[in-house]
């Protein structure tokens, strides 16, 4: 295509000049740095370095640890996703539907977007507190034998719950402009083909929808994989035995509480590598599917 | 084909508004009916009603004579065209047609024969593969009406269709709507804020106001007996000069401003304040000859085939709209002679508005 060109001058790098500084200062060194230290090994008090190559890699990658983590990190983030997705959608159609009070039930269920992470953690911990948590008394006294500070399972369904339950008001939000950006004549013409409200949802709401859902997705699992941070670090800081650490989390646990700043650095830089390769799938083959 | 009665329909909004004031109707089998009047009218609301997309808060509309105020409207075998197309964005033009029967569980092949028979009747046999995105705003509109035809229903439902078409495509889109509907023979209701419209497509015209039908005829009924001001004022383009005039005593002529006095024959009594209404084709340029009144020009518009002149009849402000075939070049400010027979023109009673 051709553009047209105007006389260059320095007037626009200016503009773009701010953004760039802070891409560099805050993104661009770091990694740099993060990728410099992956091939380092610090002694025990920080007082020598020595450059060891890929051993770093090879020790991350051997160890058991981080992939149970890896592993764990998978399945926290799809399933956060997921729910996160399904729920908030269902909840969405919902609203839109309703007619008295329709702004009371929308601004209600939008309130959990104003929580920041750490707070959701913390509601988290005390929902579940062994000695006064409404939730581990309310499953106990059903019969679960339940207990996140021991059990594994138990504990990835309480950093999940609390993922799940901050991020739907995010998805909600996008889902309800989602609804109301499909004309209404559209709908209309739906009731007059096709009676069931369910299959007018699938074969014309949803596939509607897919554009908001697949940014939705996107969105979702970097907040999975990056955001749940906080959450994580709040509730169960990774126990029972790192069952609960994403690979973000161990990240941090391993870098600056294990004071292993070139193995930390070989995972984020895994890490870095692991989330280009999802974009660029993402981006390759689902966008594809969700173009009208 | 179906008929359509509505018997004292009436819509009430939640917060009190009422849109549709009591019509009764009955539309024959195979009917063209056309409902026309200014926005807010209630005219699309009625149809709305009638394709069960509005709920009817009083009385009772019925399709072949079976009450259909709780029928889902995707029960009611009707199709619906929509102004702005509604067609759904992420499924191919085969797909939209096709909609409607897949849900109804027609066969596969039987779909197929009647998709692509309507492609064939609409002339989209090559787009068929493709998005309604991909299309024009005609073709798109096109792929909207064979989504009502594949599915034969009793009564076509048009919500002013021609409406976001540029103009000589809404002349080529009203004929081939008339068109297809004399071969379909099915029930229709039409409507349209255009009074061309209207008066083409229409074997009956429900003009309505306020929720009101004011009258309801055949187009040319309506256009030579208008029972109402508003009626008259609304159909025919231009618009039906009124002018305020008495009755002179003798109940011979009618007394229009201060000069103009025109004949009448109709039985009136003498005194009554009237307010004249005369359409703007039926006067008559006298040439050279006296006639009975003489205005002067004020401005004039050419369009070629016919020449709109307004005139100055010395009443205030209001300007007074003559057509004349052909090309004329007037002057301002040149004084012409006109005539009118009787019988062209139209009294109302002042007070109320009616035909007298």
């Amino acid at each position: 295509m051709k553009r047209v060109q105007f006389e260059h001058s320095a007037v626009p790098y200016l503009f773009v000049a701010p953004q760039i500084l802070i891409i560099s200062i805050f993104f661009l060194w770091p990694a740099a740095q993060a990728v410099y230290q992956s091939f380092l090994l610090e002694d025990a008090f920080g007082m020598s370095s020595q450059f060891v190559w890929f051993r770093n890699f090879e020790d991350v990658l051997s160890s058991s640890s981080w992939t149970r983590s890896a592993i764990f990190t998978v399945v926290f983030s799809v399933l956060v996703s997921v729910l996160s997705i399904a729920i908030s959608l269902f909840l969405a159609v919902r609203a839109d539907e309703v007619v008295r009070g329709a702004k009371s039930y929308k601004t209600l269920l939008m309130w959990g977007y104003a929580i920041a992470p750490p707070v959701a953690g913390l509601l988290g911990n005390m929902l579940f507190n062994p000695l006064m948590g409404d939730l581990y008394m309310a499953f106990n006294s059903f019969g679960f034998e339940f207990n996140h500070i021991e059990n594994a399972n138990d504990a990835a369904f309480v950093v999940i719950l609390i993922a799940v339950w901050k991020q739907v008001s995010v998805n909600f939000i996008f889902f309800l402009s989602g609804l109301q950006g499909i004309p209404k004549s559209v709908q209309e013409a739906a009731t007059l083909d096709c009676k069931s409200p369910e299959r007018r949802f699938w074969t014309i709401t949803f596939p509607l929808l897919a554009p908001t859902t697949f940014f939705l997705l996107v969105i979702n699992l970097t907040y999975a994989f990056f955001e749940t941070f906080g959450i994580i670090d709040v509730s169960t800081k990774g126990s029972p035995g790192g069952a609960t650490a994403t690979l973000v989390y161990k990240v941090y646990v391993d870098g600056f509480l294990g004071a292993d700043l070139g193995g930390s650095s070989a995972q984020s830089v895994l890490l870095m590598i692991m989330v280009s390769v999802l974009t660029v799938f993402q981006f390759r083959f689902i966008e594809r599917k969700v173009h009208y | 084909m179906a008929t359509v009665t509505l018997n004292q329909a009436e819509k009430t909004y939640a917060n009190g508004y009422k849109a549709i004031h009591g019509i009764d109707l009955e539309i024959q089998h195979g009917e063209f009916t056309v409902l026309v009047g200014p926005s807010g009218c209630g005219k699309s609301t009625l149809l709305r009603m009638i394709a069960g997309l509005e709920s009817i808060s009083d009385g009772e509309i019925s399709i072949d004579d079976k009450v259909v105020n709780k029928v889902a409207p995707a029960d009611r075998d009707i199709a619906m065209v929509f102004q702005n197309y509604a067609l759904y964005p992420h499924m191919s033009n085969y797909n939209n047609m096709a909609y409607g029967l897949r849900n109804r569980g027609h066969s596969k092949s039987e779909i197929d024969s009647k998709v692509r028979e309507a492609a064939r009747i609409l002339q989209l046999e090559d787009h068929l593969e493709r998005k309604p995105s991909q299309l024009s705003g005609g073709q798109r509109q096109r792929v909207a009406m064979g989504r009502a035809i594949v599915r034969q229903p009793k009564v076509f439902l048009f919500d002013e269709p021609l409406s976001n078409l540029d103009a000589k495509l809404r002349v080529d889109m009203r004929l081939e709507i008339k068109n297809l509907q004399q071969r379909l023979g099915i029930t229709s209701v039409y409507v349209t804020h255009d009074q061309v419209e209207a008066m083409t497509l229409a074997d009956r015209l429900i003009v309505m106001k306020g929720g009101i039908a004011e009258q309801i005829g055949s187009p040319i009924d309506i256009y030579e007996k208008p029972e109402t001001l508003f009626v008259a004022g609304f159909i025919g383009s231009p618009a039906m000069n009124f002018l305020p005039g008495k009755v002179s005593d003798d109940r011979t002529h009618v007394v229009v401003g201060d000069k103009v006095k025109l004949d009448l024959d109709h039985d009136v009594e003498a005194g009554r304040n009237v307010t004249v209404g005369i359409r703007p084709e039926h006067f008559r340029l006298c040439g050279d000859d006296a006639g009975p009144v003489s205005a002067s020009v004020r401005m004039v518009e050419s369009l070629g085939a016919e020449t709109l002149v307004y005139l100055d009849f010395g009443i205030g402000n209001e300007n007074v709209t003559l057509r004349v075939q052909g090309t004329h070049q007037f002057a301002k400010g040149t004084v012409l002679t006109l005539s009118i027979t009787p019988d062209m023109i139209h009294l109302f009673d002042s007070e109320t508005g009616k035909r007298i």
